[in-house]
């Protein structure tokens, strides 16, 4: 008699809207693929999730943090479909640190003609910039590099990559790891002399785990 | 009929018997559609109206003969018992909260070019006729605008309310309609057998004739336009000038009497003058607002838009402000101009209030535009998303034009020469992008400047020592600019696992000792 009332009681409170339970969220099926077997396995809905925020931090540049998305971002290129009036496919960089090579980008199967950089001159127009071209409905993805990023700012950038139906990957050093953040996945990617090691910090609807040498 | 040779009068009116004209009509259907009609718009008041509009305690002045008198008052002056002919003191003394304004011409030529522009809506065919006289040939005009009386209220409550005071006459003639404004004679005559009988009684002083001719014909007891036409042709023109008889005979549709359409400047250019400085913001965006509408107006009646916008602030003391405004693509809708001007606007600095705003349109373009959906297309709208030209202007408006980019590769061998920025707000803006088939493997991130690596024995560091991966690739070209590279490339990684692109330059400018650079990093 009483462990009844105990699980009603537990199925009750289950029942809850309040209670949110990562295991039973209906995981996005249509990640979109990364190109990397070994991630997308990992990844909840079989790769990176569409019409979110997604983070990367990294230690250092040079480490295969473009290389890492460079197969969905040519194929979102490659399946864009040309319809009016909007054309969507298109991929912005937002404040990138360097100049992205062009040459390099065409040997990757990225479609230079769909390629927008901004460079805002100031860090809180870089965050406008982003939360523009996520909303607009034009850009596939949208790539950032803010200089900070606080909770609040990754929330609106996670509300215009579903407004505009866009994924967005922001690119934030390693100490941000602590800070709270409204992505839908976080990943951290370091390298040393033997290889990279990325890890998976948080992802909706996955779990977390550690990749080695993936790019 | 020898008779009538000898005096040829130039009432050759009624002798046609008054049944001939629709008889005449009748077998004439052709002829009818040549028939114009001309619509005249007079401004008595032009010279105080361009002052500005609804200034009631106002006068303007002119110089004749070295001495200034009034020229036109105010209703508030007038009512005061100001008067033209007055002398300024004498006018102050009457009403002392009397403004006095010299008076300009040019303005006032700006203004009647401003009405021709609006009247342009009207017919296709306007006129300036002199200083304060607007035409327009409106017997095309007729069907579209639901009859004379209705086009003739319409004209008359725009001028209305443009705060212009108007006398309209229409007439077969230009001369006739003129004159009959003129002489504030309410007329619309259609048929050109009525002009005689309309113009008869008009007093000659409508004619702008020179005053020593109207002297001498007064002195005659010729006072009308009737008495004039019943006197011998002859005589007329020996006495005063073939031009008054040719001018009679125009009038009256002997004679052909051409005249010369105005065309409208291509590009718009409006200004807004205050009465005082203004630096409310919210404002002078307001007053930027009205002038975009104006200029979509302009745009609208031509089919046209254009890519780019010049707004300028004037100050009394300081120099000039100005904001260009430019789009990606060709437009004239007020809104979509407003809401850049918005973004613009906010950061721009102004150094004092502002006194006056002119906006210039840019080259006009051809513009295509497209149909709107029927609304039973029940897709919804997706109206919070737009194209990627509306989002390119966007951020160029907030952040600059330099600072939003498309990219291009180039066939290249140099790393740095291999790329250039594209952009997207050229007139082509599908431009041809460059398939360049370059090395096999070339870094994600180019360094906008190769940055020089300390050595060790010649080895290069970057956070320690580096380990070549692949290379050498050699670089040797661009020998006929003075950009020529001698390279040798070579992929490496350093301690901390960072892929990177550097080279070592052969040439001989670092005396033997070769220099290591970083250029591109694997990301």
């Amino acid at each position: 008699m009483p462990r009844n009332s105990d699980t009603s009681s537990l199925e009750k409170l289950l029942e809850n809207p309040r209670v949110w339970r990562a295991r039973s969220q209906p995981g996005p099926a249509d990640g979109l693929s990364s190109g990397y077997a070994q991630l997308d396995r990992l990844l909840p809905g079989g790769g990176w999730p569409r019409q979110a925020l997604t983070e990367i931090l990294i230690e250092q540049y040079g480490i295969g943090e473009l290389q890492l998305l460079m197969p969905a971002l040519a194929s979102l290129c490659a399946e864009a479909p040309g319809t009016e009036p909007v054309e969507p496919g298109w991929i912005a960089w937002v404040a990138p640190p360097f100049q992205p090579y062009p040459p390099a980008l065409q040997n990757c199967g990225i479609d230079l003609a769909r390629m927008l950089i901004v460079r805002p001159k100031h860090d809180s127009e870089v965050l406008w910039s982003a939360e523009q071209a996520l909303s607009s409905g034009t850009c596939a993805a949208v790539l950032l590099w803010p200089q900070v990023l606080d909770d609040q700012a990754s929330r609106r950038l996670q509300l215009a990559a579903e407004k505009g139906a866009s994924w967005a990957i922001a690119f934030r050093p390693l100490s941000a790891r602590h800070e709270p953040s409204a992505a839908a996945l976080r990943l951290e990617l370091s390298a040393n002399h033997r290889g990279t090691r990325l890890a998976i910090l948080k992802s909706r609807g996955g779990s977390p785990a550690v990749l080695h040498d993936v790019v | 009929m020898a008779r009538a040779r000898r005096s040829p009068v130039i009432a050759r009116d009624s002798a046609p018997t008054p049944d001939a004209a629709p008889h005449h009509r009748q077998y004439a259907l052709p002829l009818a559609k040549t028939e114009r009609l001309w619509f005249c718009v007079y401004l008595p008041n032009l010279p105080l109206e361009a002052c500005g509009p609804g200034d009631c305690d106002l006068a303007v002045i002119e110089e004749r003969q070295g001495v200034h008198r009034v020229l036109l008052a105010g209703d508030r002056a007038r009512a005061a018992g100001v008067l033209p002919g007055q002398s300024p003191n004498a006018a102050l003394a009457l009403l002392p909260t009397l403004r006095l304004e010299e008076r300009n011409p040019i303005r006032e030529q700006q203004v009647l070019e401003l009405l021709a522009t609006w009247l342009e809506q009207f017919s296709s065919f306007v006129s300036i006729a002199g200083l304060d006289v607007l035409l327009l040939e409106i017997a095309g005009s007729l069907r579209l605008f639901g009859g004379l009386k209705s086009l003739r209220r319409r004209i008359a409550d725009g001028l209305e309310a443009q705060g212009f005071e108007a006398s309209l006459a229409i007439a077969p003639t230009p001369l006739a309609a003129t004159w009959l404004a003129r002489g504030r004679r309410r007329a619309c005559i259609r048929d050109s057998a009525n002009v005689m009988a309309a113009l008869r009684g008009l007093p000659l002083s409508c004619l702008e004739w020179p005053p020593t001719v109207l002297e001498s014909l007064a002195g005659m007891g010729i006072t009308d336009v009737g008495d004039c036409l019943r006197l011998p042709r002859e005589g007329f023109a020996r006495r005063f000038g073939v031009k008054r008889l040719l001018e009679l005979d125009r009038a009256l549709g002997h004679l052909p009497d051409p005249r010369n359409s105005w065309r409208a400047p291509e590009r718009f250019c409006a200004d807004f003058e205050m009465t005082e400085e203004q630096g409310d913001r919210d404002l002078l965006l307001a007053i930027c607002q009205q002038l975009l509408q104006s200029h979509e107006q302009f745009l609208l009646a031509r089919q046209l838009g254009t890519q780019r916008l010049l707004f300028t602030f004037f100050h009394l003391k300081a120099k000039a402000t100005s904001l260009p405004l430019g789009g990606a693509r060709t437009d004239r809708a007020a809104d979509h101009w407003y809401e850049l001007l918005r973004l613009r606007f906010e950061k721009l600095v102004l150094p004092e209030p502002v006194i006056a705003i002119r906006l210039r349109g840019g080259t006009p373009r051809a513009l295509h535009t497209t149909s709107g959906r029927l609304a039973f297309h029940d897709r919804p709208p997706r109206e919070h998303y737009y194209s990627m030209s509306q989002l390119a202007e966007r951020l160029a408006a907030r952040i600059g034009n330099e600072s939003v980019h498309g990219v291009n590769a180039v066939a290249d061998h140099r790393p740095q020469y291999a790329w250039r920025a594209r952009d997207l707000f050229a007139a082509r803006a599908a431009e041809v992008l460059t398939q360049v088939c370059q090395g096999t493997d070339r870094p994600l991130w180019l360094l906008p400047e190769p940055e020089l690596l300390s050595t060790d024995n010649g080895h290069p560091l970057h956070q320690g020592r580096l380990r070549f991966v692949s290379g050498p690739e050699r670089l040797e070209t661009g020998w006929w600019d003075e950009h020529g590279i001698v390279r040798d490339y070579y992929t490496a990684v350093s301690p901390r696992g960072a892929g990177l692109w550097v080279f070592r330059n052969r040439g001989r400018q670092h005396g033997g000792e070769a220099a290591w650079y970083l250029h591109g990093i694997f990301g």
